[in-house]
């Protein structure tokens, strides 16, 4: 998968990375997610505000995907949306398959259950359920049983083995994201959203989530898709979306930190 | 779902102690009230199953009806015991004399403390269910036998002097033995004494008559047959049962007689109680869920359904029900308990049976904990469900408000006309009193639903007018507290209703007792002249010369006697007085109504009659229209309305001559003699002289006229006392509530708390504005409590007008009361404050 998204600049060079496309970038094959002209209107009339002015992109079944953008450039409206938690003004958005526009209440809720895990920068864990029990809330959910191989497979990857009786209060910052990232991927979702999951985190553990995350993606096949605005975060993403005032600005593959730096700057630049 | 419920209540224990407080405390009282009750109708079913036990048949007159003035009935005549003897299968039948009358020990009378002294002849062991511990029978005429508790308490003996009164008048007697009754050393705190035949029917004036026959089978015969031999043995007027059956009926008429009364006055405060746990239920769960908004939107991301939510909130309110009802159950008996001891203490000896907790008080109990619980928190929980799952991602997300909301005052309004419509059904609708009563507590339940839910746009300018003081006094905390009580109105204003509620409860008893006691001063002051009133004591009617001993004395003008009794008229028991025609106008001034005077009194004669208006409307008669009346004893009477008079306080009812009264009853009953005399003299000679004159009369009691108003406004007193100490618990129930509110707010702020905190708020000040912020609450309650208790006490005034209760506020009880609110919000703020002063500021401003 890697080789796919690979990038052809060089470290350390100053230009923009030639390879990332501008705009939009559509009609790859097996694709989990898949958003069509989403725009995304706030207010109305004189105030309103394009959060998203049309955006069409496909996110690949495997793919880890960071996506970047200074604040107000739509990425999180983005993500909402994706993910089923918003509902775009106007266009058209599937998940494996199922058209989530226009879905009910009830079906969303069903989609959330089956297809889609989150990751939340704030934890989120029940702070009255154990890291055990917080692991398997989404199979407690769905009223599942759920694979016990999946689950102890899990705790092992996120070595939270030792601290499974512990209450969240009682784990430090990341081993409560560990946690969370568990939790994300107990129900074996078809797509995992994750909202900035080091912000909350140093950068030691934060890299031991991102380093989790990365390796869900190679060894789980793992289908990711990450809001973040820490360039070190997005390093270990496949591919890079930048936003920038509701539309993807640049679409590139695996980046440097420097090179994202870059973009990020050329993309101030422009504003 | 459902161990999410139970892991976040047992991981807030002070959360869930509270609120679980709340609904178990009105619990406790509805169960502890059937656990009394129960008791005490299974201890005097204990009793009378005990008297009849051995008895087969007990023939008694029938009675027409019963009241509480009634007196003794004529009775059977003495030789109808030998027509019993004489039926096939009778194995024994001792006739035999009862009464109530008075015992005095030294010249003294023995107070029961509203329990009757009660006369028996003495019947064999085999029937009557005596057991002697000392001595005998009375044997000889002058001779007795007392109870147990009567010996011990006065130190009395075999052979011991004491003065028996009964409406015969004072005579001594020696005692014979000392007895028990049953398992009992009295009977319910009732004096019993037993004498002989003869004694009996002297002092209760009975020649040749006995009140009951009690008959004993012989082998081979059932009760029932026996009875139904003896019925068709004797006339229509004798009154046959089994024995079961009489002690089955006794047990029910006294039941009757204390259920009716403190069965629903307890459960009403219970529900009273219960309504204010309800709406703090209401409010922790509103307040929980608005804090825990985070975690049931990540619920939902993690594709919870909107009925998960709804269940694990539902969840836990069912739990907290449960737990609330199952505990409820046992405080409640521990209060069944505790009322019996307190009882005890005071002297007052109910019999009652071990604890019993019938399946009906569990069932009653954990239905009406569990269903007002899980109403409570319906609402909350289905604001939770509104959570949309963005809430997880977003800092400082609000719940939407319901597609309803706009609707609430709307709603508030239609509820608050629903309320009055009901209570003014219940006050001039059809139906009987409970069902009547029932609609209007209805009613009001609906009214306090209604004003709950409007106050919340009156705790903005009402808490800006309370603020404003405290803000002169303290700067910071007070504008602080100001403002945290108006950040969400509808939070502030639930937690006041609460104590609105209960103090509204309070406040209208406060006012009503008020106008009761002043119509009753009002109304003495208008018509009574006397200067002294004699009554018997322990309702016991006094010797029927009494007026004749205190006219003797010097100084006294007139001493006019006043006959009472129980009759029916059309159905309707009234109350019938019999009064001197000359000398009665000297010591009262009737308020006659157009045409009437004084000398109708000397018209009345024997057939004639004056009725009091509101009788006689209720009546539906008038004058000169004619009334037939009925004795209990089934004597028949036709007596011509010739004027009527207002005096709905004093004498209700009809007055008769007293030679018309002694001509319809039989006897004359003396109640009580009003006297004029020369103040002149000086009244404390002329009190003196009067005990002296009654020295022969140990049960007359002589008040002077203030003392008499005294006393009644002591009794009025008494019984708001009583009811003080139940509503203290719905007041109780409400600081619990502000705690709770205060605990979440606290918790809450913690972040802004720090904040302060890190700016240079000092400890105190963070305290001062937890109490400023409680007090400003509970002062909002108190006084929307005192409002709507004002004007409910005002409604239901203006329906007894007719019956001469007038509206009177106590000015200096409200205030009181505004007080006890401050006093209530500044413990309530105890607990909390400390928790904000101790808040930590580095962690606070990293809380999030």
């Amino acid at each position: 998968m890697s080789d796919m998204t690979e990038t052809t600049l060089q470290p350390g060079s100053t230009a923009a990375p030639t390879t990332c496309e501008t705009g939009t970038t559509i009609g790859m094959d097996d694709a989990v997610v898949q958003a069509r002209r989403v725009t995304k209107l706030y207010g109305q009339g004189d105030a309103c505000v394009h959060a998203l002015a049309g955006v069409d992109i496909d996110l690949q079944r495997g793919a880890y995907t960071a996506i970047m953008g200074p604040s107000g450039s739509g990425k999180s409206t983005l993500m909402h949306i994706l993910a089923g938690l918003d509902r775009p003004s106007a266009g058209n958005v599937w998940v494996d398959g199922v058209e989530i526009t226009g879905l009910k209440e009830r079906a969303l809720t069903q989609l959330r259950r089956d297809k889609i895990g989150f990751i939340f920068q704030t934890f989120n864990l029940l702070p009255t359920l154990t890291a055990g029990e917080n692991i398997v809330l989404p199979l407690t959910i769905a009223g599942r049983k759920g694979d016990e191989a999946w689950v102890d497979e899990l705790v092992a990857t996120v070595r939270l083995g030792d601290r499974l009786k512990h209450k969240p209060a009682e784990l430090s910052g990341g081993q409560q994201q560990r946690v969370a990232v568990a939790r994300s991927l107990a129900s074996r979702p078809a797509v995992l959203f994750a909202d900035e999951p080091t912000g909350n985190l140093d950068s030691h553990t934060g890299e031991e989530v991102l380093q989790l995350l990365r390796h869900s993606a190679d060894k789980l096949g793992q289908t990711i898709v990450m809001v973040t605005h820490d360039a070190h975060a997005a390093t270990y993403a496949d591919r890079i979306v930048f936003l920038r005032d509701g539309v993807i600005a640049h679409d590139c593959g695996r980046l440097g930190r420097d090179q994202i730096y870059d973009v990020i700057k050329s993309l101030e630049d422009v504003g | 779902m459902i161990r999410i419920a139970w892991r976040s209540l047992t991981a807030h224990k002070l959360r869930t102690f509270l609120t679980t407080l709340a609904i178990l405390l009105g619990v406790a009282m509805i169960c502890g009230t059937y656990v009394l009750s129960d008791q005490i109708d299974r201890g005097f079913k204990n009793i009378f199953t005990d008297a009849y036990k051995g008895i087969d048949v007990s023939v008694t007159r029938k009675a027409k009806f019963t009241g509480e003035m009634t007196g003794a009935t004529a009775g059977l005549p003495e030789s109808m015991v030998s027509q019993v003897k004489g039926v096939n299968g009778v194995a024994g039948a001792y006739g035999y004399v009862t009464g109530a009358g008075a015992v005095a020990v030294n010249g003294k009378v023995v107070e029961t403390g509203g329990s009757p002294t009660l006369f028996f002849s003495y019947a064999p062991g085999d029937i009557s269910n005596t057991t002697y511990a000392q001595g005998g029978p009375p044997k000889a005429p002058g001779e007795v036998s007392i109870v147990q508790k009567l010996a011990k308490d006065h130190n009395l003996h075999v052979g011991s002097v004491i003065d028996v009164i009964t409406p015969g008048g004072s005579d001594k007697a020696r005692v014979s033995g000392v007895f028990t009754f049953g398992a009992e050393s009295s009977l319910g705190g009732s004096l019993l004494i037993d004498t002989t035949l003869a004694d009996a029917q002297r002092w209760f004036d009975m020649p040749g008559s006995v009140s009951a026959i009690d008959a004993k089978a012989v082998a081979g015969v059932s009760s029932d047959t026996l009875a139904q031999r003896v019925k068709a043995a004797l006339p229509a007027y004798a009154d046959v049962k089994t024995g079961a059956q009489a002690a089955t009926d006794q047990t029910k008429q006294i039941s009757d007689a204390i259920g009716g009364f403190l069965r629903p006055v307890l459960l009403s405060f219970g529900g009273i109680a219960v309504l204010v746990g309800a709406f703090i239920i209401f409010n922790a769960f509103s307040m929980t869920v608005a804090q825990r908004r985070r975690e049931f939107a990540m619920l939902r991301a993690l594709g919870a359904s909107r009925r998960q939510v709804l269940v694990t909130i539902t969840g836990e309110a069912l739990a907290m029900g449960i737990l609330a009802s199952v505990l409820g159950i046992f405080v409640g008996l521990a209060i069944a308990a505790g009322i019996l001891r307190l009882f005890a203490a005071a002297n007052i000896d109910i019999p009652h049976s071990g604890l019993v907790l019938a399946p009906r008080t569990v069932v009653v109990a954990l239905a009406v904990g569990i269903v007002v619980t899980l109403l409570s928190a319906v609402i909350p929980a289905t604001r939770a469900t509104r959570v949309p799952p963005m809430a997880a991602l977003q800092e400082g997300a609000v719940l939407p408000p319901s597609r309803f909301a706009r609707f609430a005052p709307y709603f508030a309004g239609a509820v608050a006309v629903l309320g009055a419509l009901g209570i003014i059904a219940g006050m001039y609708g059809p139906g009987n009193t409970t069902s009547r009563l029932g609609t209007i507590a209805l009613g009001a339940v609906l009214v306090f639903v209604a004003i709950a839910m409007v106050s919340k746009y009156l705790i903005r300018p009402l808490a800006g007018l309370l603020g404003w003081p405290l803000q002169k006094v303290a700067p910071v905390s007070g504008r602080l507290a100001r403002d945290n009580s108006v950040r969400n109105p509808g939070r502030t204003a639930a937690t006041a209703s609460a104590l609105m509620i209960g103090l509204g409860v309070v406040v209208f008893v406060a006012v009503f007792a008020q106008g009761l006691k002043s119509s009753f001063i009002d109304s003495f002051d208008k018509v009574v002249r006397a200067d002294f009133i004699v009554q018997g004591k322990n309702f016991i009617a006094l010797p029927s010369d009494t007026a004749n001993l205190v006219q003797g004395v010097t100084g006294v003008q007139t001493a006019a006697g006043v006959d009472a009794q129980q009759a029916q008229i059309a159905k309707k028991t009234t109350a019938v007085y019999g009064v001197d025609p000359v000398l009665f106008r000297n010591v009262w001034k009737f308020d006659w109504l157009k045409g009437g005077s004084d000398a109708l009194l000397g018209q009345l004669g024997t057939g004639n009659a004056i009725m009091e208006q509101q009788t006689a409307s209720s009546l539906h008669t008038g004058v000169g229209k004619t009334v037939d009346l009925v004795t209990v004893d089934g004597k028949q009477a036709k007596l011509k309305v010739i004027g009527l008079y207002r005096d709905p306080i004093m004498l209700n009812g009809v007055i008769l001559d007293n030679t018309g009264y002694t001509s319809v009853f039989g006897k004359p009953q003396l109640f009580m003699v009003f006297v004029k005399g020369d103040l002149g003299t000086g009244a404390a000679q002329n009190e003196t002289a009067l005990k002296a004159a009654l020295a022969s009369v140990p049960t007359a009691d002589v008040q002077t006229a203030q003392q008499y108003k005294d006393s009644i406004v002591k009794q009025v007193n008494q019984l708001l006392n009583l009811l003080y100490g139940l509503l203290a618990m719905s007041v109780i129930i409400s600081l619990f509530g502000i705690v709770n509110t205060l605990v979440l707010s606290v918790f809450e702020r913690t972040r802004e708390i720090g904040l302060t905190r890190a700016i240079g708020m000092s400890r105190r000040q963070v305290r001062a504005t937890v109490r400023f912020e409680s007090v400003i609450t509970s002062i909002i309650g108190a006084i929307m409590g005192i409002i709507v208790g004002v004007v409910f006490a005002w409604v239901v005034t203006t329906k007894f007008a007719g019956q001469g209760i007038t509206f009177s506020i106590p000015g200096g009880q409200l205030i009181a009361f505004l007080i006890v609110g401050v006093i209530v919000g500044v413990i309530a703020a105890i607990l909390p404050a400390r928790r904000a002063a101790r808040i930590d500021i580095l962690e606070a401003i990293h809380y999030e």
